[in-house]
């Protein structure tokens, strides 16, 4: 059993009860107690999962970060739907391989989730045992392998620059790997 | 507002449309998540807030907000473990034959 | 504006259809998986225009809630069993 973390607590009962007045809709004392006791036991149950707690700056951080991993997603959008309406389809599926210089998991989980909603490009691997080395070669002991479906779509993941954005996001946390 | 809110469903059925035909059109399942993700991410967005739009200032909008952040969160999580599985259990993906 | 909101309701059905025909046809297991998914992300649309259209949007949103979270288990249960079995 791990130490559960109090404050972990607290934010995960929070993020419930809100979710819980958020469906429910009614402001009765009998919703409310009832709400705010099943959440706390709920987060009680499953408080031994994930010690990590976003410190609140960096909560602000990746809020900023959301409307420009949206303009992304606009960007690669159109172009896929060029793709898809270009009667010759042209096309040009590739795995290639990315290596994060970031010293944080939470941080390499973000890169993964933003890669895979950005169209054109999807993570298909993130665990780095069981990367199959007859489609890639040597197995690298970092890398994400990720599918893209043509030329610029695989650039836009190796040119690094969603990966300089996101160690903006994560630059004043401590390694933990 | 009702303009508004015409629009952004227009521009979210396009996207819609696109991806069902991408779906059908091509060729294996590493590029079909693509197409799908389309929908997933832009989609759902547009025709979503335009409904908001259309309902006004009330308390559902908030759920339809929620609804959303949820697709968000939970899209990119079912569409790499749908690609993983189909990447360990050995699908080669295509590849465009050099001509 | 109903009328619009009808004729959108009837696209979407439509488009339901076609992703029907990869379930239906895909080659691989896999392509089936993928089309129930894009199927639920429709349904959920699909849920929450229907209440505008029966103007009933607080009741509809609760179902479409639902779905989702259900939509998300099953897909993660399904693909991890099939993870683990490989190709059929």
């Amino acid at each position: 059993m791990r130490p559960v973390s109090s404050e972990f607590l607290v934010l995960k009962a929070t993020a419930l009860f809100v979710l819980w007045v958020l469906l429910s809709g009614s402001f009765d004392w009998v919703h409310l107690v009832l709400g705010g006791v099943l959440s706390f036991t709920v987060a009680w149950i499953n408080s031994g999962h994930s010690p990590f707690v976003p410190k609140f700056r960096l909560w602000g951080n990746i809020l900023l970060y959301l409307p420009w991993l949206f303009l992304r997603i606009v960007e690669g959008s159109l172009h896929m739907s060029k793709l898809i309406l270009n009667p010759d389809l042209p096309i040009d599926p590739r795995l290639i391989r990315v290596e994060p210089k970031l010293g944080h998991r939470s941080a390499v989980v973000l890169l993964g989730n933003s890669i895979t909603l950005t169209p054109g490009t999807i993570t298909a691997e993130v665990d780095h045992d069981v990367v199959p080395e007859t489609l890639i070669g040597e197995a690298d002991p970092d890398a994400l392998l990720v599918h893209a479906i043509d030329e610029t779509s695989a650039r836009d993941v190796t040119s690094g620059r969603l990966e300089a954005k996101i160690a903006e996001v994560f630059k004043n946390e401590e390694r933990s790997l | 507002m009702d303009i508004l809110s015409v629009l952004f469903i227009l521009a979210g059925l396009f996207f819609l449309i696109v991806a069902a035909i991408g779906v059908i059109r091509l060729p294996d399942v590493f590029s079909r998540a693509h197409a799908v993700s389309l929908t997933d991410s832009l989609g759902a967005f547009l025709m979503l807030v335009g409904l908001a739009l259309h309902e006004g200032l009330s308390k559902n909008n908030l759920k339809i907000i929620a609804v959303l952040a949820l697709l968000y969160i939970q899209n990119p999580v079912i569409t790499h473990a749908t690609i993983r599985a189909a990447l360990r259990a050995g699908l080669k993906p295509w590849r465009r034959r050099p001509s | 504006m109903k009328t619009f909101f009808f004729l959108v309701l009837l696209v979407l059905a439509i488009l339901i259809g076609a992703y029907l025909y990869r379930v239906l046809q895909g080659p691989t297991i896999f392509d089936r998986l993928l089309g129930l998914n894009g199927i639920s992300t429709k349904a959920i649309i699909l849920l929450v225009l229907m209440g505008t259209v029966f103007e009933r949007v607080d009741m509809f949103i609760d179902i479409s809630t639902g779905y989702a979270l259900l939509n998300l288990v099953g897909a993660l249960a399904v693909a991890k069993y099939l993870e683990q079995k490989g190709l059929p």
